[in-house]
């Protein structure tokens, strides 16, 4: 299997790698698509370690993470759940968007993010030692943020934070044109129509569009869709569902990539 | 019968010496809200707002038919200042749609990258052009096509050249550039001037206002004349340029002035303040009733946010606590509480949304897993037999503190009986009801301002105290006065908060219209640090949300508060009902 592809912009490797060393657990904040996951996944494989990830919702329940019994033709047995799993076995834990976890839920982590690193398991009378590998990783969009959902402080102050952005725009490029397969200079006009939307990020839209968007239209341009389309396909209708927003942004795209007059 | 014919004739003429496409044109009105995201997305400040231009006048040569009907003189260009930017009510120099459409959209491309000032016009337009062209292949179509066609169609354009260094605002104007202020060399009344005390608001009870930039000059009208008149007054044969358009006053709205104003190229203004404004000075000094506002202190100071300066004004403004004595302990309202029963149960319904409660010895229903769990377990003695779950009300741990404007334009009318204080008063009474009953912990507070020196920050109900029949009295006592200075507001309710121990902090901040005060604190100024504020507050870890009762206000609310963090309400009547849903929504 081929490397996953990441781009450092600034010294998030060393630290990360750090952190990894002495055993402490990161939070990155960062908004949609700018490489969260991505990174996570990259370290996991620059560390050799599993990556276990959970994607965080309303529902998710400490048993979710942590494991249950389940009941088979010879009774009933216990199965790990992902955190357990990394716990003991090593590997990194990822939580993708905590924030949107059951502030009850995430209240398991609270041995495991500091000096103990233990995962106590009521349900088996369990008290599992971390691994040497194992390693807390958790993530959220701060743009997210409801009244009730922020991170409760006593676990945000556990983590070692790293705040991601959208990348630099000679990165961006790079990553466009490998990711993607498209020609530099369609990168950067990519990236260039990115610069512009993300002007209007929190007051006119919710949110701006990322990089994994802009790879999404670089693949359709590069795969032989005409330019002006893959842009509107990929970029615009995905960013608003608003008729003035939507004009705006058709009349950028079509400024830098005129309209084809047979599609 | 003259007058007819003399309409007639004018029409013919200009007309005939129009070379615009009538027929093809667009709007600033239909496309404003598209301009004005276009100019975001271009990198243009967000503060600025965009406004419809008028005619300024160059001396150029004209055509015999435009000195026959007498146009010529005057043309509609696109400008900017510190505080807006200026684009043509209407274009139709092209006779296609499309273009005069995306006429627009090159001006404000231009202004979005443009510096201009009276010296490097031609060059500046020329540089940011060429940036453009290079940067939009869609608009170096345009720019091709239209620069064919103007020169073709308006041959006088062809003395703007880029090498000649002369070009400057009197040859013919180029409709693609972009020209230097109007006034910039007239000495305009300066909004920045803080002596200016007595000046009133401007959009105070306006049904209407002039939307447009005009050119203005000022004249000493504060001779006293002894009103002899040294004229025929027959002799007026058109209207006169010296229409009195009152920028002191607005209390007595002259609806023709503003109608003669928009046909008139120059604005010519008095210094002479109007006796009005020394009535309602005299009116704000008299003490409201046996109320008494006491005073907690003297004072403390805090900074502003200076945006030309980019700096923190450090203690620039005064903050005085106030409370009021002896108000009288009232009950809720009968009016509002038909409405407080419809709100119950909503309220009754956000309690069913509870939290579950695993592993009890006891509880409302049995937890098949842990039944599970137990017969998997090896030593079943050691089991703690724990079968049952529960189902329990949410902790909310919530602090809110609901901040209000209560400055003199809430005293606007509604209807003919309600004000807009009103609506405030009832949408307070029946909140704090709301949340006493969620049993969520609240403060109220408002404010209002008379320039940076005394900002009066009034208490109606801090978090220590219990919500009962003394605070209801205390809403009932609410005057509306004064300005909003709403940054300051802002800050000193965050810094309430922020002692607060609650995990979830919410500032409601609740206003009918935007940032102002009789100093520089008015326009931009205002709502630059106000956004500053909001900032401290977001990085403070407190959710700030803006109900809002002004109908302009969308405006600049995106661009103050963020995206979701605001609620216009079109109709004040409605402000007690939807208030204690929007906090059941946000807080849900």
């Amino acid at each position: 299997m081929s490397k996953t592809y990441y781009l450092p912009q600034g010294n998030e490797v060393e630290l990360f790698k750090a952190a990894a060393g002495m055993n402490l657990p990161v939070l990155i904040k960062g908004p949609t698509g700018c490489g969260k996951t991505r990174f996570v996944e990259a370290m996991g494989e620059e560390l050799g370690r599993d990556v276990y990830t959970v994607v965080c919702h309303d529902d998710l329940s400490a048993a979710d993470l942590v494991g249950r019994h389940l009941i088979d033709e010879n009774g009933t047995y216990w199965q790990d759940g992902p955190l357990t799993k990394a716990v003991r076995h090593g590997g990194i834990c990822y939580l993708d968007e905590i924030i949107e976890a059951r502030k009850d839920t995430t209240v398991v982590l609270h041995s495991l993010a500091d000096y103990r690193r233990v995962l106590p398991i009521d349900r088996t009378g369990e008290v599992i030692t971390a691994h040497p590998d194992f390693m807390l990783v958790v993530s959220y969009n701060p743009g997210y943020q409801n009244v009730l959902k922020g991170m409760k402080p006593s676990t945000k102050q556990r983590f070692i934070s790293l705040t991601f952005n959208y990348p630099k725009a000679e990165i961006e490029t790079e990553v466009i044109v490998k990711e993607s397969g498209v020609d530099q200079k369609i990168a950067q006009k990519l990236v260039a129509i990115a610069g512009e939307i993300r002007q209007l990020s929190d007051s006119d839209i919710q949110e701006a569009v990322s990089t994994r968007l802009l790879i999404y239209a670089g693949k359709l341009i590069a795969h032989g869709f005409d330019p002006y389309q893959a842009c509107i396909h990929s970029i615009v209708e995905s960013l608003s569902d608003e008729e003035d927003v939507l004009a705006v942004l058709e009349k950028l795209i079509s400024l830098h990539f005129i309209k084809s007059i047979h599609v | 019968m003259d007058e007819k014919v003399g309409k007639f004739w004018d029409h013919y003429v200009t007309k005939k010496a129009s070379r615009l496409f009538k027929a093809e044109e667009v709007t600033f009105a239909d496309i404003a809200k598209g301009l004005k995201l276009f100019y975001h997305l271009l990198g243009g400040e967000k503060a600025k707002e965009l406004h419809i231009t008028d005619k300024r006048s160059i001396q150029t040569s004209r055509t015999l038919t435009e000195r026959f009907s007498g146009t010529g003189k005057t043309f509609f260009l696109a400008w900017q200042d510190e505080k807006g930017i200026y684009l043509p009510a209407s274009l139709a120099y092209f006779p296609a749609k499309t273009h005069n459409k995306m006429h627009y959209y090159w001006l404000i491309a231009m202004l979005a990258n443009i510096t201009v000032n009276r010296q490097n016009i031609s060059s500046e337009n020329i540089r940011v052009s060429d940036l453009l062209i290079k940067k939009y292949p869609g608009f170096r179509e345009f720019y091709t096509y239209s620069q064919r066609y103007l020169r073709e169609y308006y041959p006088e354009l062809s003395t703007i050249e880029p090498s000649l260094e002369a070009s400057s605002v009197d040859n013919y104007p180029n409709p693609l550039w972009i020209y230097p202020p109007l006034a910039s060399s007239n000495k305009l009344l300066s909004s920045d001037d803080e002596e200016e005390v007595h000046r009133q608001r401007d959009e105070e009870n306006k049904t209407e206002i002039l939307k447009m930039k005009k050119k203005s000059e000022q004249i000493d009208d504060k001779k006293e004349t002894d009103g002899l008149l040294l004229f025929l007054p027959e002799s007026i044969m058109s209207l006169m340029e010296q229409v009195r358009v009152d920028r002191q006053e607005n209390d007595s709205f002259d609806e023709d002035a503003l109608y003669n104003a928009e046909d008139l190229e120059e604005i010519t203004l008095g210094q002479k303040d109007a006796n009005l404004s020394a009535r309602i000075k005299m009116d704000l000094d008299i003490s409201a009733n046996s109320v008494e506002e006491y005073p907690l202190g003297k004072g403390h100071f805090i900074d502003e946010w200076d945006y030309k300066k980019e700096l923190y004004l450090k203690n620039y403004v005064c903050i005085k606590s106030i409370i009021s004595l002896h108000t009288e302990p009232i009950e809720l309202p009968k009016r509002l509480q038909k409405m407080m029963r419809r709100i119950q149960s909503e309220l009754d319904l956000m309690e069913l949304n509870r939290i579950k409660r695993d592993n009890l010895p006891y509880g409302d229903e049995i937890n098949i897993e842990s039944w599970i769990d137990y017969k998997g377990h090896q030593n079943r003695s050691n089991h703690p037999q724990r079968f049952f779950q529960t189902y329990e009300r949410k902790m909310r741990d919530m602090s809110t503190l609901i901040l209000a404007d209560v400055s003199l334009s809430t005293e606007a009318g509604i209807t003919q009986e309600i004000r807009v204080i009103d609506m405030i008063q009832d949408a307070l009474m029946v909140f704090s009801e709301s949340l006493h009953r969620l049993r969520d912990r609240f403060a109220i507070y408002t404010f209002s301002s008379i320039k940076n020196t005394k900002v009066n920050f009034h208490i109606i109900k801090n978090f220590k105290e219990n919500y009962s029949d003394t605070i209801r009295g205390r809403i009932h006592a609410i005057k509306p006065g004064y300005y909003t200075r709403m940054g300051a507001g802002i800050r000193e309710s965050a810094k309430i908060l922020d002692k607060q121990q609650s995990a979830n902090k919410l500032l409601l901040i609740l206003s009918d219209g935007k940032p102002n005060d009789v100093d520089r604190y008015d326009g931009r100024y205002g709502i630059e640090d106000t956004k500053k504020a909001i900032e401290e507050v977001k990085k403070k870890g407190i959710t700030p949300f803006c109900i809002t009762i002004d109908i302009d206000a969308k405006e600049y609310l995106p661009y103050l508060f963020g995206r979701n963090s605001y609620a216009v309400i079109r109709d004040a009547k409605k402000l007690p009902k939807v208030l204690p849903e929007i906090y059941m929504n946000l807080t849900k």
